[in-house]
């Protein structure tokens, strides 16, 4: 157990979702005689769903600064319909199409922005208020007709990567090249941080736990290398799934390194405290909306690339999809807890449960009830260890800083 | 937080592998611009390559105890519900193994369904799309995997990936709510002028627009001569559609229908696309303090078939779905057998590929047939009592 822990770097609670994640996709591999785990269902599990999870990277910084956004759902199939009628009506380029599509996403964003920081209207409302007009939106310039995409954008919503290079390999180059960047991006990464910490502490960690976690993590990623690029020829990693992953990239960037997701945490744990202390909260809550709507142009786009056509109906519900990644992820319905990428675990877990499910042949009905049974059981978990001595919210946020003192920001060292 | 670091580091490696990638995208393509339309060169190879792989297959066809896939829209309607049931029957009783979704009305949801069924490996996918025309990619992944798409009930829109649809001849049915509304104003109303209301179905489905057409090509005429009077004035598809076949939707535009242009007068009959639509349309006739109108209808639903019986509507088009699902069966066993498709009655686009269509012919229902009609349908002929 020690050594486990040695490896992991402590806390094997935070795992618990990840942990059942694999337990969830192992059951379903057993129980469909195989079918869970092969190439093209992994492949479909993140083409099918990689709109949901953009959506949820916006939701979980709404929910962080203690807002929600109910109107995503409704900014996606209205942003998505827009670049379709610019396309077929008005002969624009398809990437020019994008570009509008997501300048009304960011316009929306905009808009309900401006009720929430300017005029002190409940994002509640003001996003209920969204929904409604961009639902009627949509339904008003599509004339509740579904009208045909570009078909270049097929290639955003459901595309792959090209094949290139030597065919001994035996599976996509383009896949294969990312897992090996990627395995080599990890160890680099992981004997940078060793030498460095040791530098700062004076204390010296033994080297074998980095060892052991660089074989790990690179082992999980060939893994899923051999996955995503053995499917059948002409498919790779999804081109969604590049781009979700490009996206959590940034944004895990943005609010775990930059004074804006600082901003965002301490808006979210203690407005007032934040403000005193000089966050803008003002501009937090609308860059934060911004981004949300901008995202759900963007999911609205790779949604309407899957489906080849933009529909009157396109994103109803979609908001309560995302909701639900992101409590699932672990995030705190008060606000000021949650990461993006715990999120993207939740997101995974009402994916492979989905997905499972409908290998298993259950219906739609169970399919639902069994996943509000897990979105509670989830959340409930988490409050049960919360309430029993679980770090605190500052703890949780700046855990950093007693490792890499020497680091830390002058906004991060008031907190403690 | 360390699982979070260790996980960002992992992102971040991967970030640092795209970048190289794209960096690198000069050296693997010889045309930079290329990039974008490879994939779908690519994909028109794996369809062509996909359809000899077929046509080859048609000719020895698969083994008997295969899997067939049935993907339909929801469970809402009863007609739905019915072929839910019979496909399940009839398929296993030809000794497929058969799975039988339905999607909750949801794209996405219908999207992932096709997809677990061609992890499943199904021979054969029949699909009663939610929107017909927003399953082009896993339809054309379905194809590519070699397995045949048939479309059920609506045409399978804006994709290469279909081979046949079954269905009711929509804009004979539309042509026949049409006739049989009428003929109802003939006979119950006494004479003209007529006034009439229109609805359309949910426009999504790529059916209801061509009922509406249907209808209207035996209705324009008589608005025309003046035989019949649409008091709204609202005659255009789209002015009529009712989102997402929503009865509760139908019935709030009758009320409204009702409280602004048939104050001071009386609506004789009004034309339906579907019964739950009807019955919308009868309540809310009701509600308002009008006689009942002359309403058409589709499907046959049991409570319209006790409403028919009863006088309160005036018809309904049957498009019994044993028929249905049993044509579509027969496909199936033909596909099994290697013998291809059988010839389709007509072809049809789709917008990208002509698409065979086989049509049946559906029946229109009165009180004054109705005990002929379901005859061979015990269930809704204990409903005539």
């Amino acid at each position: 157990m020690k050594y486990i822990k040695q490896v992991l770097g402590g806390e094997l609670r935070q795992y618990t979702m990840v942990i059942a994640l694999a337990a969830l996709i192992i059951i379903f591999n057993i129980t469909s005689g195989g079918r869970m785990v092969t190439s093209s269902n992994f492949q479909n599990l993140l083409s099918g769903n990689a709109y949901v999870l953009v959506l949820a990277i916006g939701m979980l910084m709404v929910i962080v600064i203690g807002q929600i956004d109910l109107s995503v759902g409704s900014v996606a199939g209205f942003s998505g319909m827009v670049m379709a009628l610019v396309a077929r009506d008005l002969n624009f380029p398809w990437w020019l199409a994008v570009l509008v599509s997501l300048a009304i996403g960011v316009a929306a964003g905009a808009w309900q922005g401006f009720w929430l920081s300017k005029l002190g209207i409940p994002g509640f409302i003001t996003t209920l208020g969204g929904m409604m007009i961009f639902r009627g939106g949509v339904i008003w310039i599509s004339k509740s007709i579904s009208v045909p995409a570009p078909p270049e954008l097929k290639w955003f919503g459901a595309g792959y990567l090209p094949e290139w290079g030597p065919a001994f390999t035996g599976m996509n180059n383009s896949t294969l090249l990312m897992g090996i960047i990627a395995i080599a991006a990890l160890a680099y990464v992981q004997l940078r941080r060793h030498t460095r910490s040791a530098n700062l502490t004076g204390t010296k960690e033994p080297l074998w736990p980095v060892a052991v976690r660089i074989g790990l993590g690179g082992g999980i990623i060939g893994y899923f290398t051999w996955l995503f690029g053995t499917g059948r020829p002409g498919t790779s990693f999804p081109v969604p799934g590049l781009i979700l992953v490009i996206l959590v990239i940034i944004y895990h960037t943005i609010t775990q390194r930059t004074q804006f997701g600082r901003h965002i945490y301490a808006v979210g744990g203690n407005k007032s405290a934040a403000a005193l202390s000089g966050v803008n909260v003002q501009r937090t809550y609308f860059l934060t909306m911004l981004n949300m709507s901008f995202l759900a142009a963007l999911a609205g786009i790779m949604f309407v690339g899957r489906s080849t056509a933009a529909g009157p109906s396109d994103g109803t519900g979609w908001e309560l999809d995302a909701i639900a990644s992101v409590f699932i992820g672990g995030a705190a319905v008060s606000g000021g807890i949650g990461t993006v990428l715990n999120t993207m675990v939740g997101g995974m877990v009402m994916a492979v449960l989905n997905s499972g499910l409908m290998l298993m042949g259950v219906g739609a009905d169970r399919t639902q009830v069994i996943k509000g049974f897990v979105l509670l059981a989830a959340v409930a978990f988490d409050v049960y260890n919360k309430a029993h001595g679980r770090r605190s919210i500052i703890g949780t946020l700046f855990p950093e800083k007693e490792i890499k003192p020497k680091e830390g920001k002058p906004t991060g060292s008031d907190s403690q | 937080m360390k699982m979070k670091k260790r996980l960002s580091l992992l992102m971040a490696a991967t970030l640092v592998a795209t970048a190289a990638m794209t960096g690198c995208g000069g050296g693997r393509q010889a045309a930079p611009e290329t990039t974008t339309a490879a994939p779908a060169q690519e994909t028109k190879a794996e369809e062509t390559k996909a359809e000899e792989t077929k046509a080859a297959e048609a000719a020895t066809g698969f083994e008997a105890g295969a899997t067939i896939g049935v993907s339909l829209p929801w469970l809402g309607t009863q007609n739905w519900k019915e072929a839910d049931e019979m496909f399940k029957t009839q398929l296993e009783a030809a000794g497929f193994k058969a799975i039988v979704q339905a999607a909750d009305n949801k794209v996405p949801q219908q999207q992932q369904q096709i997809e677990s069924m061609i992890q499943n490996g199904a021979k054969v996918i029949v699909v009663g799309p939610v929107d017909g025309s927003q399953l082009g990619s896993v339809l054309e992944e379905a194809a590519a995997a070699g397995i045949t798409v048939i479309g059920y009930d609506r045409l399978l829109e804006n994709t290469t990936g279909v081979e046949g649809v079954v269905q009711f001849g929509s804009i004979k049915t539309g042509e026949l709510q049409g006739q049989a509304l009428l003929d109802g104003l003939a006979k119950e109303k006494g004479e003209g002028p007529y006034n009439i209301e229109l609805f359309g179905g949910g426009p999504a489905d790529p059916n209801a627009p061509n009922f509406f057409k249907g209808a209207m090509s035996v209705l324009q005429p008589k608005i025309d001569d003046g035989t019949l009077v649409v008091v709204s004035g609202q005659t255009d598809f789209t002015q009529c559609a009712t989102l997402d076949w929503d009865n509760s939707k139908a019935q709030a535009r009758m009320d409204s229908l009702l409280s602004g242009f048939y104050a001071d007068k009386e609506i004789h009959g009004v034309l339906s696309p579907n019964d739950g639509i009807a019955r919308a349309i009868i309540t809310a006739s009701e509600q308002a303090g009008q006689k009942i109108p002359v309403v058409s209808g589709l499907d046959a639903e049991n409570e319209s078939v006790e409403w028919i019986w009863s006088g309160r509507q005036y018809s309904t088009v049957a498009k019994p779905t044993d028929v249905l699902v049993g044509k579509t069966v027969e496909i199936i066993k033909s596909l099994q057998e290697g013998k291809g498709m059988p010839a389709p009655d007509t072809n049809v686009n789709n917008g990208k590929k002509d698409v065979g269509v086989y049509e049946l012919p559906p029946l229109v229902v009165t009180k004054d047939n109705a005990k002929e009609a379901f005859a061979n349908d015990p269930g809704r002929l204990d409903l005539l009592k």
